[in-house]
């Protein structure tokens, strides 16, 4: 899949510069003799302005598990998530030239995914019941102290306005005014769906009876 | 099984975390099928009425912003006509006191205020200046216990109340904390 450019010189294998990334690199290829990892992100915004798709396929390799997680986020079905996560890119590099450089390229690509994502959502009605991750009852969940599915199904089971902003916040590690940009809110309301969904995370463990001692 | 306070947030990401990593195997070699996504789409033009569309009407966000901005302007109207038949607050906060709990805030020229806490599970409730004085209050019927709130200027967060017994941080910023009499609210 890589281009046919070969290097003449490879910075990547340079003394001076920064250790080749290996994991998430597009199969190491290079444009203009420069390991794809290496290439900061507005020069591959850039090439992928200019029709170059191996540049978009290191965007993809960045970004792949960020927007995964976006989509995930919205539809709850990990197959669904990867048809929007690979829907998302597609979308995002058509939409390419409306992208405005002042703002954070990661916030932008959020703003596409969960459009996908949503629109998908829309298409997909009606929307399936939320996502149980386990069969024991309460009481046997206790016993076994399995406080982290517990919290999975909570969070899980939120609805849509709060756990999206919690899955960015706390698993993509966005800021609250990034959120905030990404979803087209003000802050002040992402802290407060923040704040909402923990209470609610809090509500749903009680529930099960996992919090009755510390509520 | 405790759900501690200083535990709920590495709890909550590594929910997250554990849900969406058993599906990164799926993303395994998503670059290829983008890319080939891609190249498969001709590069035609777009049709010719897609094209004048696009001419005539181009893409306005702000037109979606400015429906949000009527949406919550309805709401803000009907949510402070809801709070003055409810809340019917005086113009006096000692007297208001009596009733209940009294969140206050001063805040000049504002066109909204409003209350989030953990009370409400964080869902806002509206503050009032029958009188103009830029006094805003609400009054809550709260049993005794410890509360952490947060007042909302026109959107903006305000933390620091100044009738709060303590702040603490929480998501970067800080909330406001109430004790309210009872052995429940007695600070430890």
């Amino acid at each position: 899949m890589c281009p046919s450019i070969t290097p003449d010189v490879d910075i990547g294998q340079s003394e001076k510069g920064p250790p080749p990334r290996e994991p998430e690199s597009v199969l190491g290829c290079k444009i203009r003799g420069i390991e794809m990892a290496n290439v900061g992100e507005l020069e591959l915004i850039q090439r992928s302005l200019e029709g170059d798709l191996e540049a978009w396929g290191e965007i993809v390799a960045r970004y792949k598990r960020m927007v995964f997680g976006a989509a995930l986020s919205v539809l709850r079905n990990h197959a669904d998530a990867e048809d929007a996560t690979q829907e998302a890119f597609i979308r995002a590099y058509e939409k390419l030239r409306y992208y405005d450089i002042s703002r954070k390229f990661s916030t932008w690509l959020i703003t596409v995914t969960i459009n996908v994502a949503k629109n998908m959502l829309r298409k997909r009605k009606p929307d399936p019941e939320p996502k149980t991750f386990h069969t024991d009852d309460p009481a046997s969940l206790v016993e076994k102290e399995d406080l982290v599915r517990a919290v999975r199904e909570a969070v899980w089971s939120l609805p849509e306005a709060y756990r999206v902003p919690m899955v960015l916040y706390y698993w993509e590690g966005l800021s609250i005014e990034e959120i905030a940009k990404a979803l087209g809110m003000k802050p002040a309301t992402v802290k407060t769906r923040l704040f909402r969904g923990r209470a609610l995370v809090k509500g749903k463990l009680l529930e099960m009876g996992v919090t009755a001692d510390a509520i | 099984m405790r759900f501690e306070d200083n535990r709920e947030e590495e709890l909550i990401r590594r929910a997250i975390a554990e849900e969406i990593g058993v599906a990164e195997g799926r993303l395994e070699g998503l670059e290829e099928r983008v890319i080939r996504a891609l190249a498969e789409k001709v590069p035609s033009r777009a049709p010719w009425w897609k094209r004048l569309r696009e001419f005539l009407l181009p893409e306005r966000p702000y037109l979606g912003l400015a429906y949000a901005l009527a949406a919550v302007l309805i709401g803000v109207g009907i949510g402070i006509a809801v709070g003055r038949f409810f809340l019917a607050p005086s113009t006096s906060l000692t007297s208001l006191a009596q009733e209940g709990t009294v969140f206050a805030l001063a805040a000049p020229g504002a066109k909204e205020v409003q209350l989030v806490g953990d009370f409400s599970a964080w869902k806002p409730i509206p503050l009032v200046d029958p009188d103009g004085d830029g006094v805003w209050t609400v009054v809550l019927k709260l049993p005794p216990g410890r509360y952490e709130y947060a007042f909302l200027v026109d959107g903006k967060w305000v933390g620091q109340d100044p009738a709060a017994d303590e702040y603490v941080r929480t998501l970067g910023d800080y909330t406001s904390v109430r004790y309210i009499g009872g052995e429940g609210g007695e600070r430890s």
